[in-house]
């Protein structure tokens, strides 16, 4: 749950990366640091293990500068993909306020994808949150690999398979291009916000 | 498609997949290629084209062994540290966000620097029980049990805890150390009788929490499946770790070990705890014969608690 410093106007708020393991979650936090550079408010924390894996967790902090007379802070995380990190990704989750869900567009990680929204949803109801209400936008990554021939899921077929019942926002995006990484945050961080304002009444 | 284009979009795929970290998708593809070389006489160079992939598939497997070996829990950077710290703790109160920060440490696996915080926290009267059970936790989680039981004698005459609490740190200690196969009986507080073993009931949990879960003494589960459908039964709580508890099924009651199997749902589960009786409902979680003691031939079930 965001907080929110009614004395200093100051509200700062969560957002959560999640999706299966190498889906790049961590490639859109990198976008972000480098393309967002006036609004990132500090370093960038990763904890990497062997292959390039989150282990933990990776943090950046962002600042949206005022907005209905508060100082917007923003807090964006991601979840350690790998199967064997739930407790991490449960830890990582707590206190979220909005989640952008990075599915991998391969067709061999159909299930991977599948697996990770269900994980997500089992977590959020840990925490007595319903994924069909937390602000949640869905990701569909590495639509470049389709230039390589590489076989990819058609985007029906991941909005059949992830979104039909949920009917989220989606973004084709590539995370290690750029395109559709921020038109993503941008959607995600809107209905966190229009959310939180709902919750916490300022303005 | 022709052998080629198939072998071709077969390794493009491979070294894509390599790239992407995806591994074993890799492996696969590498594999898929060496067989169809292998079932295609017409293919050139097959000998060189064989050795080729297996290079690569060692190289992948090199990955995968080295990703196996890392470790789970390094050390971190005092950055990283402090990120955890105060991105982790979300209570107002400076205590008990200190208490959940010190905590969401250890279960990063910063075992030492977790002590460190509890080591201070002890002295704060709020949290002081749960952060000395963590200091437990963290000696057990570093293999230094017996450091736990020696900070456990220091407590003991540091007039930092009332007798009570110095019980149930006690029992906490106990359950661990028996747990472990260590039969060490270990000295009572002060003004605090052998006799008054029960006062604790302090459940054994190896993992970090800063939540205290309701003790609870027993449960009554009314049977809704199998030949005893509608049947009562009543069981003693023999151990508690948060949410888990265990009872003890007599070897007699053969027809209840059958009817309580591993992953059955049980719903309307009357529990009794000494301030609370309330219902829920529970997942057996572990079914397991015990093997030896004075229980030996009896079945401990463990249920897990779901929802209340």
């Amino acid at each position: 749950m965001a907080i929110f410093n009614l004395k200093k106007r100051e509200i700062d708020c969560k957002i959560v990366y999640y999706g299966p393991g190498r889906c790049g979650k961590t490639t859109n936090l990198e976008y972000i640091y480098k393309a967002f550079k006036k609004q990132v408010s500090g370093e960038m924390v990763s904890i990497k293990t062997e292959g390039d894996r989150t282990l933990f967790f990776d943090f950046l902090p962002i600042g949206l500068g005022k907005l209905k007379g508060c100082d917007v802070r923003v807090q964006l995380y991601t979840v350690p993909g790998q199967v064997q990190y739930k407790s991490t990704r449960k830890l990582v989750l707590k206190g979220v306020d909005g989640v952008v869900f990075v599915a991998d567009s391969l067709k061999i990680r159909y299930e991977k994808n599948i697996l990770s929204l269900k994980d997500l949803q089992q977590n959020l109801k840990d925490y007595d949150l319903s994924i069909f209400k937390i602000p949640l936008v869905m990701q569909y990554n590495k639509r470049d690999l389709a230039e390589k021939n590489i076989p990819l899921m058609s985007i029906e077929k991941m909005e059949r398979d992830l979104n039909q019942q949920l009917k989220v926002p989606f973004f084709e995006a590539s995370a290690i291009t750029g395109q559709g990484v921020g038109a993503c945050l941008k959607k995600c961080l809107m209905l966190t916000l229009q959310s939180l304002h709902k919750q916490l009444k300022w303005g | 498609m022709d052998i080629k284009t198939q072998l071709k979009s077969l390794l493009q795929e491979a070294e894509i997949y390599r790239s992407q970290g995806l591994l074993d998708e890799s492996k696969n593809r590498y594999n898929d290629a060496v067989e169809l070389i292998q079932k295609n006489a017409q293919i050139k160079n097959k000998q060189n084209l064989l050795e080729n992939i297996q290079k690569k598939i060692n190289l992948v497997n090199n990955i995968l062994s080295n990703i196996g070996k890392a470790s789970t829990s390094p050390q971190l950077s005092s950055q990283v540290q402090n990120v955890i710290k105060n991105k982790f703790s979300f209570s107002d109160d400076q205590d008990s966000a200190s208490l959940e920060g010190a905590i969401a440490l250890a279960k990063f696996g910063q075992f030492e620097s977790a002590l460190k915080e509890f080591n201070e926290l002890v002295k704060k009267k709020s949290v002081q029980i749960i952060a000395a059970k963590n200091i437990i936790r963290c000696y057990n989680a570093l293999n230094l049990i017996d450091e736990a039981v020696v900070q456990y004698e220091k407590w003991l005459s540091s007039g930092l805890f009332p007798s009570e609490h110095l019980e149930k740190i006690r029992f906490f200690l106990e359950n661990i150390l028996e747990r472990k196969g260590n039969k060490k009986i270990l000295p009572h507080a002060p003004n605090v009788k052998e006799s008054q073993d029960s006062i604790g009931n302090e459940s054994y949990d190896s993992r970090f929490e800063d939540e205290e879960f309701l003790d609870i003494s027993s449960i009554t589960i009314s049977l809704d499946k199998g030949p005893l459908k509608g049947k009562l039964v009543e069981f003693d709580v023999s151990f508690q770790s948060a949410n888990i508890i265990s009872v003890i099924i007599p070897e007699k009651d053969k027809k209840l070990i059958e009817n309580l199997v591993i992953g059955a749902t049980l719903n309307n589960i009357q529990f009794y705890s000494p301030i609370a009786i309330f219902k829920g409902n529970g997942v057996i979680s572990a079914k397991t014969r015990i093997q030896s003691g004075p229980k030996k031939g009896n079945y401990r079930m463990d249920i897990k608690v779901v929802s209340t």
